[in-house]
């Protein structure tokens, strides 16, 4: 039961609403009202468990200001809520508070009454009789005075503008004492003229002075003002700028002044209602008075007055700047900053490790391809007798040729049938003799992958011629098993000579320890489901040791006493740069197998 | 099928059909008779003792090679000359094929003259040797026709034995000497002793007692 009743009043607001009447001796219209106002309501919801309705009046006052109005308002406040039960009447006096504090006193004697306000001045000293309590700021005019001389150093002369009622004069009494104390600085006093009359003179001001603009709330010809009123009036007017002796009027044309912040006004009177709210006796709770004010300017008339930014008081309100992102969202953008900072600094630390990785593997693959180009070479010396015999056969066979050329021209008459065969035999052998420096230039250019679809079948048979002569001299028959139809398949024509010639090699020295007539290589070629084209290469001869399996493709792992250990992991080098894979395995029966796909030639899937 | 074997026929062994052409084609040219073979297998197959000339093989061939070609033809009846013809000058290997009897040794690209002199050479020595060994199976056909005892005298004979020693040796009568000798030197077609002796020496007779 507790829990829940604790959680209730945590939680959520109970379900009783509480009333506040805002009650504004005048108009709400001056911006420092409606902060006072928000803040105040802010407060007192945060503080009350209750759900609170806020219902305001205006009562204007200074346009009702004799018994007659009196009676109409009480009339009618009286009617609209005496059936409604209220738990607060908060006061926002700025003019005539005897109006708009009797009222409530009168109509709703049971209900607490606390006000908040902005000048002493209009609050009279026997409050304490009305059984009301509030929140007084006083005028803070040495400060005020002070933040004229900060922002404008070298004003001489300020020109006081105040209104002509009681409240008026006791707020200018006050003024002329302070500034009595007050050294440098010449004060004037306008208090006697009709705004009318103010509006022209404010016009013809010398420079070096400044208006300080005190309670104005009735014009020597009584006529009711406000002071935010007056300051909206004569600022777009005056050829100086205007200082405010009230908050309320920061925002209506003046530069500011050191005035009571609405807001903290508003929070603080929100803090007493809700402890009068809360049982305790208006009369109980001190009345406050607060006489240090907080300086505020109006950033557009520090605009308008070409006073520079950085002779702001620290502690200064500054308002109406125009809200720059960074004032907006200072902790969004700090926030998304420092994700920004963090993400470049990620993606430039994985972009540097992306580059040293990508260099790595450039340089290892380099490295791989200079050392195919070597063993390209060595195998080219392990294939020397071979070389040698494929040019040799060309060659030897064109020079027979043309010597019996030679006998049968000297024939008489020459038998030009086998000339001419003979010179086709020639060209044939040319071109033969041809192919074999053309095949030994490529093996032994280095040079980097090119991939294009290449005639697997042409490929394998020219591996094959070029390796048969060495099979010949070890007593290896080779076979090569192609099927009908081979797509064409997508590499490297040079270095898939070097994987098959590697491969060959290999498979022929692993033999050389058989029976002669059992030296059988063979190579054949699948096309697997995938499309992918498999080349098979088959010995019989010692096989792999099983714990050497794994190793295969490492480089510098060799069986071979006189092996430098790298023909395999160039050909799985290579073998990978087409997108292909490589494995070798032990035969059911004996020898090696050595498989490596190769993808088909785009086109051809 | 198979041409009647022309007497001095180049038998050409090569695997590689377009040099087989070539140098077939050449040594027609130059005028001698030619046969050729894609294999030492398919030589060894059509070998025949009538055939005469020298073999041309090339060293290194599928199958049987040429020093195994060499061998082969070594050990039968017919041992014809070989030149060896290489794509390439293979000392080790030159070495072993000139050990084992070959006439000769070229490379492909050997100059005809080179090729024509290994030719005319391996013919010659193979006419010689055919000659011998014709003359040799003559001689011994000759032999063949001695009874033992024609065979024993003949031994005593050549050992340069007197009648009366051969008489006392053998146990038998001087006039019975006398008669085997008569018969033998019929026989043999020969007039006198030394002749004799050369004779029985060219058909390799009795050469183990010879130092005694």
């Amino acid at each position: 039961m507790l829990d829940a009743f604790a959680q209730s009043k945590k939680g959520r607001k109970e379900l009783n609403p509480k009333r506040v009447l805002i009650l504004y001796s005048e108009g709400r219209d001056a911006p420092g009202d409606i902060a006072m106002q928000q803040a105040f309501q802010m407060e007192l919801e945060k503080l009350s468990t209750n759900h609170i309705v806020f219902i305001e009046e205006h009562l204007y006052a200074r346009h009702f200001s004799d018994q007659e109005d009196y009676k109409i308002f009480q009339d009618y406040l009286g009617r609209k809520y005496t059936k409604k039960d209220l738990d607060l009447i908060m006061v926002f006096p700025s003019g005539d508070y005897t109006l708009a504090g009797a009222l409530p006193d009168a109509l709703f004697p049971d209900v607490p009454v606390v006000f908040a306000s902005v000048n002493d001045s209009l609050v009279p000293y026997d409050i304490r009789k009305l059984g009301v309590t509030g929140i007084v700021q006083r005028y803070d005019i040495r400060g005020t005075l002070g933040l004229i001389m900060r922002l404008q150093p070298d004003t001489h002369e300020v020109v006081v503008i105040g209104g002509n009622s009681e409240e008026d004069r006791k707020s200018l009494g006050r003024i002329i004492k302070t500034a009595q104390g007050l050294e440098g600085v010449q004060l004037k006093f306008w208090t006697n003229q009709p705004l009318a009359g103010l509006q022209r003179t404010v016009k013809l001001l010398m420079p070096g002075t400044t208006i300080l603009l005190s309670a104005f709330h009735r014009d020597v010809s009584g006529e009711p003002y406000s002071m935010p009123q007056v300051a909206q009036m004569l600022a777009p007017l005056a050829n100086v700028p205007i200082y405010v002796m009230g908050g309320m009027a920061v925002g209506s044309g003046a530069v500011g002044g050191v005035v009571a912040d609405s807001e903290t006004l508003g929070k603080r009177s929100g803090q007493l209602a809700f402890e009068v709210m809360g049982g305790l006796k208006p009369e109980s709770v001190p009345m406050e008075v607060e006489t240090k004010g907080t300086p505020m300017v109006d950033w557009r008339a520090l605009q308008h007055w070409h006073i520079s930014d950085n002779r702001i008081p620290k502690d200064c309100i500054v308002r109406y700047r125009p809200n720059t992102l960074w004032d907006l969202h200072r902790n969004l953008i700090l926030f998304s900053l420092a994700v920004i900072l963090t993400q470049t600094a990620t993606i430039v630390g994985l972009l540097a490790q992306r580059r040293r990785r990508h260099e790595a593997e450039r340089e290892i693959l380099e490295q791989r391809m200079e050392l195919a180009h070597v063993t390209r070479v060595s195998t080219l010396g392990q294939l020397t007798s071979m070389l040698a015999h494929e040019l040799g056969h060309p060659l030897g066979a064109i020079l027979r040729n043309t010597e019996a050329a030679e006998i049968f021209l000297k024939n008489e008459p020459p038998d030009w049938e086998e000339i001419r065969s003979i010179l086709e035999d020639i060209r044939k052998d040319d071109q033969r003799a041809s192919r074999v420096i053309d095949q030994l230039r490529s093996l032994l250019k280095r040079r980097h992958l090119e991939l294009k679809a290449l005639d697997l079948g042409e490929l394998l048979n020219e591996v094959v011629s070029l390796t048969e002569s060495d099979a010949r001299a070890r007593g290896v028959h080779l076979i090569l098993n192609l099927p009908p139809k081979l797509p064409p398949v997508y590499g490297d024509r040079i270095h898939l000579q070097q994987v098959l010639l590697n491969l060959i090699l290999n498979g022929m020295e692993a033999m050389s320890a058989i029976e002669k007539r059992e030296r059988q290589l063979t190579i054949c070629v699948e096309i697997k489901k995938d499309g992918h084209i498999e080349v098979i290469v088959s010995d019989c001869g010692t096989g792999i040791p099983p714990d050497k399996l794994k190793q295969l493709f490492e480089p510098f792992f060799t069986t071979k006493p006189e092996g430098m250990g790298m023909g395999l992991a160039i050909s799985k080098t290579i073998i990978d740069a087409h997108g292909g894979t490589i494995c070798g395995e032990n035969h059911v029966r004996r020898g090696a197998v050595f498989k490596f796909t190769l993808p088909p030639a785009p086109g051809n899937l | 099928m198979i041409p009647p074997p022309e007497p001095g026929t180049i038998y050409i062994v090569d695997d590689d059909p377009s040099f087989l052409k070539s140098i077939s084609r050449f040594l027609r040219a130059s005028g001698y008779p030619v046969q050729t073979f894609e294999s030492a297998e398919k030589f060894i197959k059509q070998l025949a003792p009538e055939m005469s000339g020298c073999v041309l093989s090339d060293l290194q061939m599928p199958g049987l090679n040429g020093l195994e070609l060499q061998a082969a033809l070594a050990g039968s009846a017919n041992p014809l000359p070989v030149v060896f013809i290489s794509a390439q000058l293979d000392i080790p290997k030159t070495v072993r094929a000139m050990r084992s009897g070959a006439e000769d040794f070229i490379t492909k690209h050997s100059s005809k003259e080179e090729l024509l002199d290994a030719i005319r050479r391996a013919l010659e020595r193979g006419a010689q040797e055919r000659k011998d060994r014709e003359r040799l199976k003559k001689i011994r056909a000759q032999f063949e026709m001695l009874s033992a005892r024609e065979l024993e005298v003949l031994e005593q004979v050549v050992r340069g034995g007197m009648n009366k020693q051969i008489s006392a040796n053998l146990g038998i009568a001087m006039r019975t000497v006398k008669l085997h000798r008569t018969n033998l030197t019929r026989k043999l077609q020969v007039q006198s002793v030394p002749e004799l002796t050369r004779l029985a020496e060219e058909a390799g007779l009795f050469k183990r007692d010879k130092s005694p």
